[in-house]
């Protein structure tokens, strides 16, 4: 205990000349990769191989709350036979709807071949379960369990039972990233459904949801206004719930009004998301059944209403980074 | 219980670091992930002031850039932090192990606010603003468990022997 061990036998000068200049050298390092990885897409190679080399880690890190839920399944049994119960009510209700929704569609084919536009109802859809890690507290982000050898690619929209949820930003090959809709970087087209103007829902980043920028003043647009997202962009499919109006309001010093949406879907509550395709989303055969509805009520509107395609499509990417 | 060797060392560096990523990214409740202690930082200091043989920085780049890629944070983001604190704790090496724990836990508050504000300053430049008072929770949270992570590292490097 007296003498030092031997690896703490070191150098009369213990810090060699060369620590300041590695350290120097690794920071211009991390600085270049920093500046290239928000310049462009350059390093996503990079991280693909990280996150496969990272899938044990997460993996692991997923083991506690899934024992926590395996051990939080064992539930009494008039719970299970109460839940049954709503389940099946619930289910009584959806499908009695359905059979109504099924006629509609046939309707909706019907017309949509009187009008000479290409039928797009039926998506292929895949169940993925969230990945139970967390992100950075900052970033509205999940994990989900499906990868490129699923089909996942870049760009896919991401749905909930009750609206949309976000967009795939990053694949690894047996897991992929969302970008949910309320961070700041995500922006989505979207459509009023009472009215039919189309616009876009930005993130921002804190609860209070999604905003909607640069509406003309007298956009008829109120509190209490389902937003539905629009294929402007070719990235969504059309139709889905994307968020409530609560707050519309003047911005001072501008001609402009901005509104504020709640997320419709349940972004932190739930295990499952669906990944829905949407390959055939050409947004040139949405625009017909969409521009009647739209130049009813807002005819001054601003960019995002008056040139669909140049405005909508850099907003339906994340705008910095990938 | 004779000193530990050299590889076990090493085992116990490189097992140490990856368990910290783990616990990185293990789910907390809503309103503690704000404030989840920077564990890979603390573990880095940690090996930094025990163990100066170990080399550190490469290490601390490679960490950092796995945080990145777990967090899906700009590549780099981490690494920056996790180079500016490994060099601030190795340089002042000589000056934290003269103080005693609790001494030598304010001693390095700076460094985890430093490592803090050079994540918010970070996010801020790549458009990512989120400007909160949560921002420096983390700093609080790891000055707090600093001495806890201090002395179960020491009995888990030497089992059954007393500083």
């Amino acid at each position: 205990m007296t003498s030092l061990h031997d690896s703490y036998h070191r150098p009369l000068f213990p810090r060699g000349p060369g620590f300041g200049l590695k350290t120097l050298l690794m920071l211009a390092l991390a600085l270049s990769l920093l500046f290239y990885d928000v310049r462009g897409q350059r390093l996503q190679g990079l991280r693909h191989w990280g996150a496969a080399a990272l899938t044990p880690v997460v993996w692991a890190a997923e083991l506690p709350p899934r024992l926590w839920h395996s051990l939080g399944g064992i539930d009494s049994k008039s719970s299970l036979e109460r839940d049954n119960q709503n389940l099946r009510q619930q289910q009584f209700v959806l499908q009695a709807q359905l059979q109504r929704l099924q006629g509609l569609e046939a309707e909706n084919r019907r017309l949509r071949e009187l009008l000479a536009s290409t039928a797009q109802l039926p998506e292929a859809v895949l169940v993925a379960e969230i990945v139970n890690v967390s992100q950075d507290p900052y970033r509205h982000q999940i994990m989900l369990n499906r990868g490129s050898s699923d089909g996942v690619y870049r760009g896919q929209a991401v749905v909930d039972a009750y609206g949309v949820m976000g967009q795939i930003v990053e694949v690894a090959a047996h897991s992929a990233k969302a970008l949910l809709v309320t961070d700041p970087d995500h922006g989505v087209p979207i459509e009023i459904n009472r009215t039919g103007l189309q616009t876009i829902a930005l993130g921002l980043g804190d609860e209070r949801g999604l905003r909607l920028p640069f509406l003309p003043s007298n956009a008829d647009i109120k509190a209490g206004d389902l937003l539905v997202s629009s294929s402007l962009g070719g990235r969504f499919p059309a139709g889905y719930p994307v968020g409530t109006v609560y707050e519309v309001k003047p911005v001072a010093g501008e001609h402009f009004m901005e509104a504020y949406a709640y997320p419709a879907a349940k972004l932190n509550q739930g295990r499952q998301a669906l990944l829905v395709w949407n390959r055939n989303g050409a947004p040139a055969s949405e625009e017909p059944a969409a521009e009647p509805a739209a130049s009813v009520p807002a005819k001054p509107a601003p960019a995002p209403a008056t040139k669909p395609l140049p405005a909508a499509a850099p907003a339906a990417k994340p705008a910095g980074r990938p | 219980m004779s000193r530990p060797s050299t590889r076990a060392t090493w085992t116990a560096y490189l097992l140490s670091l990856l368990l910290g990523l783990v616990l990185q990214i293990v789910q907390l409740p809503e309103s503690l992930a704000a404030a989840r202690p920077l564990l890979p930082a603390m573990l880095l200091a940690y090996w930094a002031l025990r163990e100066p043989q170990l080399p550190m920085l490469l290490p601390a780049f490679l960490i950092g850039l796995l945080m990145d890629v777990l967090l899906g944070t700009p590549m780099g983001q981490h690494a920056i932090g996790l180079l500016v604190l490994i060099y601030l704790v190795v340089s002042l090496r000589s000056f934290f192990i003269v103080f005693p724990l609790w001494q030598a836990t304010l001693a390095l508050i700076p460094a985890w606010v430093i490592y803090c504000f050079l994540m918010y300053w970070i996010d801020g430049a790549t458009h990512h603003t989120a400007d909160r008072w949560l921002r420096w929770l983390p700093a609080l949270s790891t000055s707090l468990s600093w001495p806890l992570l201090w002395s179960v590292m020491e009995l888990i490097r030497q089992p059954g022997e007393e500083e």
